[in-house]
């Protein structure tokens, strides 16, 4: 029993950091534009869908589709922000309706090119058993896992130190202030927009090469991101990273001891039961003492 | 010469200012006075194209600033220090200060200016690594006037920068007002102590309900007449 739980806390780990990947774009453009893009989430499967087209037509691995995951990822993220960007009325909640659409026509889309069968890698590397110790994970867990924390930490220092990176904070944080800077905040916004969209590439990639997709996993993701955002009290690297990772082992521990149906629930649970204990987040108010 | 010219300007709907006119010649500091509410912030917002003006102009050395974008204006050397500082409050103080330094033109700068005003405000150094959200009133006072500063600006506007702070400091700012003005700096000064700002500013105005009442300069103005003004009722 012991070493299935373990087993569980190393899965949810892994998968912990593909959902960060996921969250920070999500997290990203809600601070620059208060914008929650509801598509975020289809926006990864899209990316994911690339991996499956070159892996099955073109017959290269998964890992090849990363360039243009990301560029389709980008343009649809780009898309995204170019049509909330023409709202003028009412954004915060307009945004909501209109990203939802965009959401639903992907969905329905990648449903018409590919049906709505299930697609899995068939890369018998990238599915081999890595051994760590006791615990055992698919070579592409272990990569996907990897690769996020690298992404994860040029992301945390490009938002530290680079001048569009601290710009984006500094329009998040005061809009008028950041504009009296030089700043100009819709090329900002633009801007995490096209890194939201680069890292969901990413995260597209990582989940195709070691999970199943099917077109209805969009949603799933981008509720998935929307739980680990406010999970984590908007605005903070780290606090993402480890909101995405206890994400990751509550669904884990919740497939190993219950069951995989109710998977979802156990999110949602984790969800209101951190929102009810601490209403700013885990994060939040801690982030503002510091 | 900044000058302002017949300037309507409000919030959607609401009109505030009533074709106001003001002229802020070079190397002077020239102060705005007047109750709450007087239209005074919405003067600087419009200048600064932060809020859209409906008629009138605004014009640098005859070259119109009206209908720019407000992120253009620190290129042309124009700063303004917000009412009420609009630091940062999560990021740290050195990067609340390269943030005032973002356009292009002026990275290159950024260690000298940075030093500039590190040697202005002592304090701000040793406070550089402190997230500026924990800064006392006046430290994120001199943060914002900082700020301000790091774009080398030839044209200061700065709304009320004694706003709730103890007189110490209060002194302190206005000693570094005056450094500016005599480095050639040409300063517009919104301010609710008017007693200190009489006694920095080469001019004033008063402004009540949107409208200029008064403009003298500071040397002639008769207190007496100006409380007046400034208290009298609406009509
Ligand atoms: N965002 C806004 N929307 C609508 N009305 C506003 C807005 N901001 C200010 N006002 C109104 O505009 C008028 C002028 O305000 P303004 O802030 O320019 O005054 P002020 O002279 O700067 O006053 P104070 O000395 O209190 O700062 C006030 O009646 C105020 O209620
Ligand atoms: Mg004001």
């Amino acid at each position: 029993m012991a070493e299935l739980i373990l087993q569980a806390l190393y899965s949810g780990l892994l998968n912990g950091g593909v959902y960060a990947l996921m969250a920070i774009g999500l997290a990203l453009s809600f601070g620059t534009m208060r914008v929650i893009n509801l598509a975020h989430g289809e926006l990864v499967l899209l990316a994911a869908y690339m991996a499956y087209v070159v892996e099955s037509r073109l017959d290269l691995s998964p890992l090849a589709a990363i360039p243009l995951a990301m560029a389709v990822a980008c343009a649809g993220s780009a898309l995204v922000y170019l049509l909330v960007a023409r709202i003028r009325k009412n954004r915060e909640l307009n945004s909501l309706m209109l990203s939802f659409a965009i959401g639903i026509i992907i969905t329905n889309a990648v449903l018409l090119i590919w049906s709505g069968d299930i697609h899995s890698t068939g890369s018998v590397s990238l599915q081999e058993a890595v051994q760590l110790g006791s615990l055992y994970s698919m070579r592409s867990e272990l990569y996907g896992f990897l690769a996020s924390l690298v992404l994860v930490t040029l992301l945390w220092q490009w938002l530290a130190k680079s001048w569009y990176g601290r710009a984006v904070r500094a329009v998040s944080s005061q809009r008028d202030a950041a504009k009296l800077m030089g700043i100009n905040p819709a090329k900002t916004e633009l801007i995490s927009f096209l890194v939201a969209g680069l890292l969901a590439g990413c995260a597209g990639v990582a989940l195709y090469s070691s999970s199943v997709i099917q077109p209805s996993l969009g949603h799933a993701l981008t509720v998935k991101a929307f739980i680990i955002t406010v999970l984590a009290g908007v605005g903070s690297v780290p606090g993402v990273l480890a909101a995405s990772v206890l994400l990751g082992i509550t669904e884990a521990l919740t497939v190993t001891l219950w069951s995989s149906a109710v998977q979802e629930l156990a999110g949602m649970l984790l969800f209101l039961l951190v929102l009810f204990v601490l209403p700013n987040g885990l994060f939040g108010a801690a982030r503002r003492r510091a | 010469m900044l000058s302002v010219t017949d300037l309507r300007a409000g919030y959607g709907a609401i009109n505030i200012l009533w074709d106001v006119s003001l002229r802020f010649p070079l190397g002077q500091l020239t102060a705005i006075i007047g109750p709450n509410g007087a239209g005074k912030t919405t003067l600087l917002r419009a200048i600064m194209g932060l809020i859209p003006v409906t008629l009138g102009d605004v014009t640098l050395d005859s070259y119109s600033l009206r209908g720019r974008n407000t992120w253009d204006m620190a290129g042309m050397g124009l700063a303004l220090i917000p009412e009420g500082r609009m630091v940062f409050a999560d990021m740290s103080v050195e990067d609340n200060l390269a943030m005032g330094a973002f356009p292009k033109p002026h990275r290159p700068a950024l260690a000298r200016n940075l030093e500039r005003v590190f040697g202005l405000f002592p304090r701000l150094h040793e406070r550089r690594r402190q997230l500026a959200g924990s800064l006392s009133g006046g430290e994120a006072q001199m943060l914002a006037l900082g700020r301000g500063l790091m774009s080398e600006p030839r044209l200061l506007l700065i709304d009320e920068p004694s706003l709730g702070l103890a007189p110490v400091i209060v002194h302190e700012i206005f000693a570094i007002l005056r450094g500016l003005k005599e480095q050639g700096v040409t300063i517009v000064l919104v301010e609710q102590n008017t007693h200190m700002a009489l006694a920095v500013a080469d001019s004033v105005y008063l402004m009540r309900s949107g409208r200029v009442l008064l403009n003298e300069r500071a040397a002639a103005v008769d207190s007496q007449r100006l409380h007046d003004l400034y208290f009298a009722r609406e009509g």
